[in-house]
């Protein structure tokens, strides 16, 4: 099977979108409303083709000046003013297109991609062409005339335009592909978006994909389950069994928890679900190092959470066995902060993570209906990775007997299940801990009463005089 | 009367400058790039060239050493105006006779040009 050359745009994730970036030699219209990132996309793209052996050729058809763009652009990472000039060549074509119309244009571009050997052409203000021609076939014929000869030369062209252009729209269909930029509104929080309409040549990954404007230009965040749709690798066979942290619950597990498996421990508010995380990040070593991916414990708080229980975290840290990635949830979106669970397990090695809480992912969703799809992606991934995964899930209700499964299909998403509740007890309020789910294992069910000290978390069987204990309430076994 | 050659494919700086000369009672010539430029001095006398830098067809630096080859304009000073190669014609003396960084004040412009070429002549 053939591949075609690419032209890499150096935006990550715009080349996973595209499957490695645009077709050398082919043509994009990227279309948005005014404001939406059209300019920073191709001038980033420019920037970063010029740092690849490039040359480039920016031609307006518009009456903003060049002067007053890199002034705006001179505020991001990418610009570098050495290049303008050099091999960035910006030229208006204007006043040709005013005063003499559409094919002149066309020749004086031809020269320019020629003059300047230009290997990527952006054409900015294709709407202004199209109110200069007098009928589609015009616009049609401009754009396929531009087209042709920056092909016979090897230049690949980019068309922005402000207008939105259907998909039977003639200058659609003249082109090899479509990006569109745009921005929606959830609920007060404006998202940006882009999509690829039309790629031809090129799989691609489809639908809609959030991305941002920072200081370092246009950042692409795929949706996570379509970028891994199929995990990258499919993991190490022998599994084998990893330590829990806590030693009478890996021996209730038979052995620890099995390798590469992603655990979820549901409970309310207050029951320790982060303790038991800690103490499973505790277990993490400078071979086989954990990460702690969470939105609530700053690092300063989690290392005295840590330090309450025996564990020295701050010293985990200077031997590179942990590794802390506090995530302040206001932050950023799904894909984005999945996006960067991945690259922090690569960048470390990470062998086990914890996430605490998967419920703060959920709040950073701007659709809901996905959330399914996303956690199975991630875990997927984590899973093909050889990572442990252990989650945190907080449940509503800190006392009852109503028990919420965090999402539909759980068993796609987790391997294993442990549930904590509160139970009031001879007077007493305890911490109740049972295993009720382990992937392809026996584990031993029975109640275990979870106790928190400076030695850290130990767990004793209990509860066998009571019965309905998981309500919270038990009542004492009759004749006990 | 004193003509000035305003050369820049942008029009709207184009416009704007050769507005404020107009202003002042000078002619004023536009090009849209150096080959035009070159163009319109085969066939009217000007007393000076303002151009910029990058242009199609043929740009400022391009469009200066053109000039400065022709026997009959090699005295016709050219004032270069530009922002990303401002110091590269500061680096030609010889082709240039000033050197404005993009955006620049209009009436500093002007007032450079009375310099050069003195106030306007009445015809």
């Amino acid at each position: 099977m053939e591949q075609l050359k690419r032209l890499v745009s150096g935006i990550d994730g715009l080349d996973a979108l595209l499957k490695g970036g645009l077709i050398a030699g082919a043509s994009y219209i990227v279309q948005g409303p005014p404001g939406s990132g059209k300019t920073i996309l191709a001038n980033q793209l420019a920037f970063n083709h010029v740092g690849q052996g490039g040359r480039v050729l920016v031609a307006t058809l518009l009456s903003e000046s060049h002067e007053r763009l890199f002034q705006y652009l001179s505020t991001l990472s990418f610009f570098d003013p050495n290049r303008v000039g050099n091999q960035i060549q910006f030229v208006s074509a204007f006043d040709t297109l005013e005063r003499e119309g559409l094919d002149p244009v066309v020749k004086l571009l031809r020269g320019e991609i020629s003059r300047h050997q230009a290997t990527l052409l952006i054409v900015d203000g294709l709407l202004t062409a199209r109110s200069r021609a007098d009928t589609p076939l015009d616009t049609k014929k401009f754009i396929a005339d531009l087209q042709g000869h920056a092909a016979f030369s090897g230049c690949t062209v980019l068309f922005l335009t402000s207008s939105r252009l259907d998909d039977g729209s003639p200058e659609h269909t003249m082109v090899d592909g479509v990006i569109e930029l745009g921005e929606v509104l959830v609920g007060s929080r404006s998202v940006r978006r882009i999509q690829l309409r039309k790629t031809r040549g090129s799989g691609a990954l489809s639908g809609l994909h959030d991305c941002e404007i920072t200081e370092d230009g246009l950042q692409v965040y795929p949706r996570l389950e379509s970028l891994y749709s199929h995990p990258s690798g499919s993991g190490s066979d022998e599994q084998g069994r990893v330590s829990s942290g806590i030693k009478v619950l890996d021996e209730l597990l038979g052995g620890g928890l099995p390798g590469a498996s992603v655990t979820l421990v549901m409970g309310p508010s207050g029951i320790g679900k982060t303790s038991l995380g800690v103490s499973f990040l505790a277990a993490a070593t400078p071979e086989a190092p954990g990460l702690h991916f969470g939105f609530y414990e700053t690092p300063h708080r989690l290392r005295l959470k840590a330090s309450a229980l025996g564990h020295d975290f701050a010293e985990m840290e200077r031997h590179g066995a942990l590794h802390i990635g506090w995530q302040p949830t206001t932050e950023g979106g799904l894909d984005e902060v999945g996006a960067r669970l991945l690259s922090q397990v690569q960048a470390h090695g990470i062998r086990r993570v914890l996430i605490d809480s998967l419920g703060a992912f959920t709040r950073l969703a701007s659709n809901p209906a996905r959330l399914n799809e996303f956690f199975r992606a991630l875990t997927g991934e984590l899973r093909a990775r050889d990572v442990s995964v252990m989650a945190t899930w907080e449940m509503r209700d800190i006392f009852g007997s109503e028990i919420n499964a965090p999402a539909p299909d759980l068993s796609s998403i987790v391997d294993n299940l442990l549930l904590m509740r509160f139970v009031e007890l001879e007077s007493e309020l305890k911490r109740l801990l049972s295993i009720l789910k382990v992937r392809d294992s026996y584990y031993d069910p029975a109640l275990l009463e979870l106790i928190i000290s400076a030695h850290g978390i130990d767990l004793q069987k209990a509860f066998t005089q009571a019965t309905a204990v998981l309500s919270g309430t038990p009542s004492p076994v009759p004749g006990a | 009367m004193s003509t000035i050659l305003v050369v820049d494919d942008e029009y709207l700086i184009a416009n704007i400058l050769s507005y404020a000369l107009e202003d002042e009672g000078y002619q004023v010539e536009t090009a849209s790039n150096g080959q035009k430029a070159l163009d319109i001095l085969k066939g009217k006398r000007v007393e000076l060239v303002i151009t910029d830098y990058m242009m199609p067809q043929l740009n400022g630096e391009e469009l200066a050493v053109e000039i400065r080859r022709q026997p009959l304009l090699q005295t016709l000073p050219v004032i270069l105006m530009s922002g990303a190669q401002a110091h590269e014609g500061r680096g030609n003396p010889d082709l240039f006779v000033a050197v404005f960084d993009k955006p620049f004040d209009i009436r500093e412009m002007i007032a450079k040009v009375k310099e050069l070429v003195g106030a306007p002549k009445s015809s």
